[in-house]
């Protein structure tokens, strides 16, 4: 392999996109409007989540339980409203007016107190705040349930009553404050760059293969495996700026959390290019036109969308599925920039993760250069 | 004198249909040698076998006294193929220059080269232009200057004057003779009987077969024809029994 040809190669594609405006937008820009779109209408936390209590109890308001519970609620994400009527605060609820209905029983505080003092035979619903959720978007109703939660402990803590369990989720060991959009965004820098690779490659392949410039390569000096190296050295340098693009802005716009050598998690991104750019390669010799090469995109990408980790953790994907969110490269990208930019992580202990890249990598490159000496 | 190219029976079959049958020619050094035929007659799959672009079904070919496929015979051979072969979205500098560097050239030769064939192909200001906004004549022009830039011993020429207007093809082939006296070896396939008239030798096939050769002179004798036109409407039609 000469390395003079292997840059030949990848100035010329580098060209090829320094000439075109269009190309470049997709690069750089389509991704960034993406990340600040979820970015901005997805921040991971529920706010403002309108609920009606319905405080049945009778106790005195200086010793009543139930209100010190509710001025313990969370307000950033409950708005709270009242209602004397449990009837008409469901109905609330079956209107889609509120989330939910939070009712207090009537001996709520008496009995409490009376099962502090020791007194078991009171039963269990007398001293049960329950809540009535419309459960049909989880994502609202378990955030309301924990906001209740949180202020039950806070209020029983305060109280002196020992709750039976304590919970203390305050210290975190990696990734303290680190929101939604902290988690998000090494998914959405790897998809992403995954995404564009894979477009570039087919587009670029295709094009070699139609107009003939792949046949005059044939017969020049160049080797296969010179073609697919430059190709691979220019996508993955477009590759690594496209993710230092995304994640200044990222840092810039949404203040996230990097602990890590950002560097590190560029070269991650680049070799994670150079895997989708063989892999493109072999997809572009099944499509005798653009448009046909085009048509690949949705299998490759969607799968890396969904099954990578980008949105919800590997473990949350049923199990028989879990098999194919391995064969993804996108997940081991995934995993190794969060690693990186959240626990601070060195190659050191991401390693498994660039290895799994490396393998990918190696094999669909050389598969792409058989795949290219191949002569019918 | 010795051949540059040597072809012995050879066949290329794609799926079931021969697209060379048993051809056997030879092309002397320092020849322009002319491969003439109607449409599908098999001329490209010929030339692609020697540039090593597609394996022989049976048969062999030499070049260079290489048997093809060799990628050792790559830096000596120009090949300019017959669809455009160029980056659209690169200038005619930038093509040029990475041709040039894949063929191994020195910045300078690039430049020394890149001159020299831009007053032949008459795009001297077009030099920084993006090869998509030159006319379909233009563009052509420039494929060939990416074949010549390497000065190849040996030219595979498929079909170079496609779309070229008569003064610049006029030129043209003064050129290929140039070429041609300072030794190098030419083959050349077109559709234009007026050019034919130029090579030293033509070779007629139909249907994946030769079925005649010999100078322009022999073939107009042969077939009794006054001009390369009747000649090749004759052989087309009759499939060489005239
Ligand atoms: N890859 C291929 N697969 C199947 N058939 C092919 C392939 N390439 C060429 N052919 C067929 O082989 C025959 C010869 O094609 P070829 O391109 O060599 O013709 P040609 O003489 O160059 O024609 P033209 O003057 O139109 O350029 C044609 O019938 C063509 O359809
Ligand atoms: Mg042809």
């Amino acid at each position: 392999m000469k390395v003079s040809r292997v840059f030949a190669v990848t100035k010329r594609a580098l060209r090829d996109i320094k000439n075109d405006r269009r190309t470049r937008v997709l690069i750089f820009v389509a991704p960034l409007l993406v990340m600040i779109l979820f970015g901005v209408a997805f921040t991971g936390n529920v706010k403002d989540v309108r609920v009606i209590v319905v405080n049945n109890d009778t106790a005195a308001a200086s010793s009543s339980l139930s209100d010190k519970i509710i001025s313990n609620f969370d307000t950033s994400t409950l708005n709270v409203a009242y209602s004397n009527s449990e009837s008409d605060a469901i109905g609330q609820v079956q209107n889609g007016s509120a989330y939910a209905v939070i009712a207090f029983p009537s001996t709520f505080t008496q009995s409490v107190e009376a099962r502090a003092s020791g007194q078991t035979s009171i039963p269990q619903e007398n001293v049960t705040v329950s809540i009535l959720a419309d459960k049909s978007n989880v994502n609202v109703a378990n955030p309301i349930i924990a906001a209740v939660n949180n202020a039950v402990v806070q209020t029983t803590q305060g109280q002196g009553h020992q709750p039976p369990v304590s919970v203390d989720a305050s210290n975190a060991i990696y990734g303290a404050n680190a929101q939604f959009i902290d988690t998000f965004v090494p998914g959405i820098v790897s998809v992403a760059v995954w995404q564009i690779t894979m477009l570039l490659t087919l587009i670029a392949f295709v094009g070699e293969r139609t107009s003939g410039t792949l046949s005059r390569l044939l017969a020049s000096p160049l080797k296969e495996s010179e073609l697919v190296a430059g190709y691979a050295v220019a996508f993955g340098a477009i590759g690594a700026a496209q993710s230092a693009v995304l994640l200044a802005v990222a840092v810039l716009l949404f203040h996230i959390t990097i602990v890590g050598n950002v560097f590190l998690s560029f070269g991650v991104i680049a070799l994670l290019a150079i895997v989708a750019e063989g892999l493109g390669i072999l997809l572009s010799s099944f499509a005798r036109r653009e448009a046909q090469a085009v048509q690949f995109l949705p299998f490759v990408v969607l799968p890396a969308f969904l099954l990578s980790g980008v949105f919800w953790p590997i473990e949350a994907i049923p199990e028989w599925l879990q098999p194919v969110s391995y064969l993804l490269p996108t997940t081991y990208a995934v995993e190794a920039v969060r690693s990186v930019n959240l626990r601070g992580w060195g190659l050191d202990k991401i390693y498994p993760d660039v290895v799994a890249l490396l393998i990918f990598a190696g094999v669909f490159l050389v598969l792409a250069t058989i795949l290219l000496r191949r002569r019918e | 004198m010795k051949d540059d190219v040597c072809i012995r029976d050879l066949e290329k079959d794609f799926g079931g249909f021969k697209a060379v049958n048993k051809l056997s020619l030879r092309v002397k050094h320092g020849e322009i040698y002319g491969l003439l035929g109607p449409n599908g007659a098999g001329k490209t799959t010929v030339i692609k076998i020697l540039c090593g672009l597609l394996r022989p079904s049976s048969g062999e070919a030499y070049v260079l006294d290489t048997k093809v496929p060799d990628p050792r015979t790559a830096s000596r051979i120009g090949y300019m193929p017959q669809e455009l072969a160029m980056y659209r979205g690169l200038t005619v500098h930038e093509n040029l220059a990475f041709y040039g560097e894949v063929f191994g050239l020195s910045k300078q030769q690039i430049d020394t080269r890149e001159q020299a064939l831009l007053k032949l192909i008459d795009l001297q200001d077009s030099r920084d232009t993006l090869v998509d906004q030159l006319s379909g004549g233009m563009q052509h022009r420039t494929s060939l200057a990416c074949a010549l830039l390497h000065e190849p011993q040996l030219l595979f020429l498929d079909e170079p004057t496609v779309g070229v207007d008569p003064d610049l093809r006029a030129s043209f082939w003064q050129y290929f003779e140039e070429l041609r006296d300072s030794g190098i070896t030419i083959l050349i396939t077109t559709h234009y009987m007026d050019e034919a008239r130029h090579c030293d030798r033509i070779g007629f096939m139909r249907e994946g077969r030769l079925i005649a050769e010999g100078s322009p002179q022999e073939l107009l004798e042969l077939t009794h024809t006054d001009s390369l036109e009747d000649a090749f409407l004759s052989y087309s039609r009759t499939g060489g029994s005239a």
